[in-house]
């Protein structure tokens, strides 16, 4: 654990930073404020993750960007042991989240606040980032202080 | 009705692969231009017949080193040929051999060769280990700007979830799953052209180091360098053909959200695709005499078992313990040329489709399952699941 660092981060900065297309910008722009954006219709409400203008769910072109608040909860995770480009810092876990407040929303992102082999599937996490390649900020769960553990 | 479907229109006549092995000093043109002269000969053709190309994915720069093998027209031009139809199919859609099948069996053309040709065991090697996939790009696109971006950097972190999930909701062990790894290595002995042939133990399995969990070493395919080419050809032309074998069903049905992160139900995944292909035949599960599973990772074979019905959905695990029902001589032999785990990561099921084809005709050597009428074989799964049934002459 480096100084500053949460239990079980590390450095995120080594990688392949994203493509911003025009559908994508405002969720980068965003998580560099610490704001996790996702989509939802104005006709019937459903939400999804990344945005694509269109509902998923009535087809509606009537959508807008929200902020999602609210403890996830992991839906799957792994830990990664490889080193898959020089300097990538390992180990580190993976969090596919889900949000309870906001149905059909799930973000992929790193887990900090617990160690890596410490990640189980339901445990709660909050929202937050830290700094990943190419100066985006990338999305990075924190656990639940009561889920962490010892 | 059954009989209408397109791919009743077609055979696939010729199957050939360059050497396959860790890594080889043939340059992947060179390793192409091989498997498809063997391919277009085990059709009993020439290379003069052959009318219409595909690649294997599409041309542009590939997401890893030794990813792309030959483009497709400078195959064409070393081939000297005329073709009617070219195709450069988007990585994962459905089989391979699709298009080509499409083609043929709207006449467009009348023996389509289509190939696959990796380098990417001498690319891990000069990388190192095996690269981060997208690293040949310096930005990551479409669904990869999700999961690169985090740290997701190869399919292994990206599939991974899907096991644990699986494992999660089912109670299957690794224990139990370990088996696939080892009956392919088992098969694999028998396959002189495998990369790894040596004997696999569970000991060995739960030794090995940790990738991504709950994947490990041997739960991830094996780069590797060589070329696969398969030949499909017009049914009427069957009796100019050496040993066509039959395509019965097909299907590549994604019912998912197509990325490998919002994938709804980690837990059951080529579902769609196994009922639509069980759906263009009067063929069931129990009919299948050996089974081609797409084995990039151990658990594409738990998602097919489950899918296609070989056992039922979260059962995989005790199916495959002990290994005696997927070896050979058991009901359902699976992935007997070694699979992409030890026979090498040929891609997107060319390796499994080239065993089915010899395994049909009876000309898989010690490996072979006596009097095999019925071959299942699959690619990936998720958002890129194909399946197909092919069946003897």
């Amino acid at each position: 654990m480096g100084p500053g660092e949460a239990l079980g981060e590390v450095d995120a900065t080594v990688g392949i930073p994203p493509a911003v297309t025009e559908e994508t910008e405002a969720v980068w722009s965003a998580a560099r404020e610490g704001r996790l954006l996702a989509e939802r219709c104005r006709s019937c409400g459903a939400a999804w993750f990344p945005p694509r203008g269109m509902c998923r769910s009535c087809h509606s072109r009537s959508t807008e960007a929200f902020e999602v608040t609210g403890r996830g909860r992991v839906y799957s995770f792994t830990v990664n042991h490889q080193r898959w480009l020089p300097g990538l810092a390992v180990p580190f876990a993976l969090v596919l989240v889900e949000f309870p407040a906001h149905p059909g929303v799930r973000v992929f992102g790193r887990l900090r606040g617990c160690a890596p082999e410490a990640t189980r599937i339901d445990m709660e996490v909050e929202v937050g980032f830290q700094p990943g390649p190419g100066g985006f900020a990338i999305p990075s769960f924190v656990a639940c202080a009561e889920e962490a553990g010892p | 009705m059954s009989t209408e479907h397109l791919e009743r229109r077609v055979v696939i006549s010729g199957v050939g692969q360059s050497r396959i092995g860790r890594r080889l000093e043939a340059s992947g043109f060179q390793l192409t231009l091989d498997a498809v002269a063997a391919a277009v000969a085990d059709a009993g053709l020439g290379i003069d017949d052959i009318d219409g190309l595909a690649m294997f994915p599409g041309g542009g720069v590939a997401n890893v080193p030794g990813y792309g093998g030959a483009g497709l027209y400078e195959v064409q031009d070393a081939l000297g040929i005329t073709t009617r139809w070219r195709e450069g199919r988007v990585e994962g859609l459905s089989l391979p051999f699709y298009g080509a099948a499409q083609a043929v069996a709207s006449g467009e053309a009348r023996h389509a060769v289509v190939y696959r040709t990796v380098k990417e065991g001498s690319a891990a090697r000069a990388a190192g280990g095996r690269p981060a996939y997208g690293s040949t790009k310096a930005e990551a696109e479409g669904p990869l700007a999700w999961l690169l971006p985090v740290g997701a950097l190869s399919p292994v972190c990206q599939v991974a979830p899907y096991a644990t999930r699986y494992m999660h909701e089912y109670g299957a062990t690794r224990e139990q799953l370990a088996w696939i790894p080892l009956v392919e290595r088992a098969h694999a002995a028998r396959n002189p052209d495998a990369v790894y042939t040596e004997p696999l133990t569970l000991d060995d399995y739960l030794g090995a180091r940790m990738i991504s969990t709950p994947m490990c070493l041997y739960d991830c395919d094996v780069p590797a360098d060589g070329s696969t080419a398969i030949v499909v050809s017009a049914v009427e032309t069957a009796p100019d053909l050496r040993a066509p074998v039959r395509v019965e069903s097909m299907a590549g049905v994604i019912d998912g959200r197509p990325s490998w992160d919002q994938w709804e139900d980690m837990g059951r995944v080529g579902y769609a695709t196994a009922d639509a292909m069980w759906a263009r035949t009067d063929l069931g599960p129990g009919d299948v005499d050996v089974a081609q599973l797409y084995d990039g990772f151990t658990i594409e074979v738990v998602w097919w078992l489950e899918a296609l019905g070989f056992c039922a959905t979260g059962e995989a695990g005790p199916f495959v313990e002990g290994g005696a029902r997927i070896a050979l001589g058991g009901a359902l032999p699976l992935n007997t040329w070694g699979g992409q785990l030890s026979g090498g990561r040929l891609h997107a099921a060319f390796g499994h489709t080239a065993e089915a084809v010899r395994q049909l005709r009876g000309e898989a050597g010690e490996r072979q399952v006596p009097d095999a009428e019925v071959a299942v074989v699959t690619n990936v799964g998720g958002y890129e699941a194909g399946a197909a049934l092919l069946t003897r002459w």
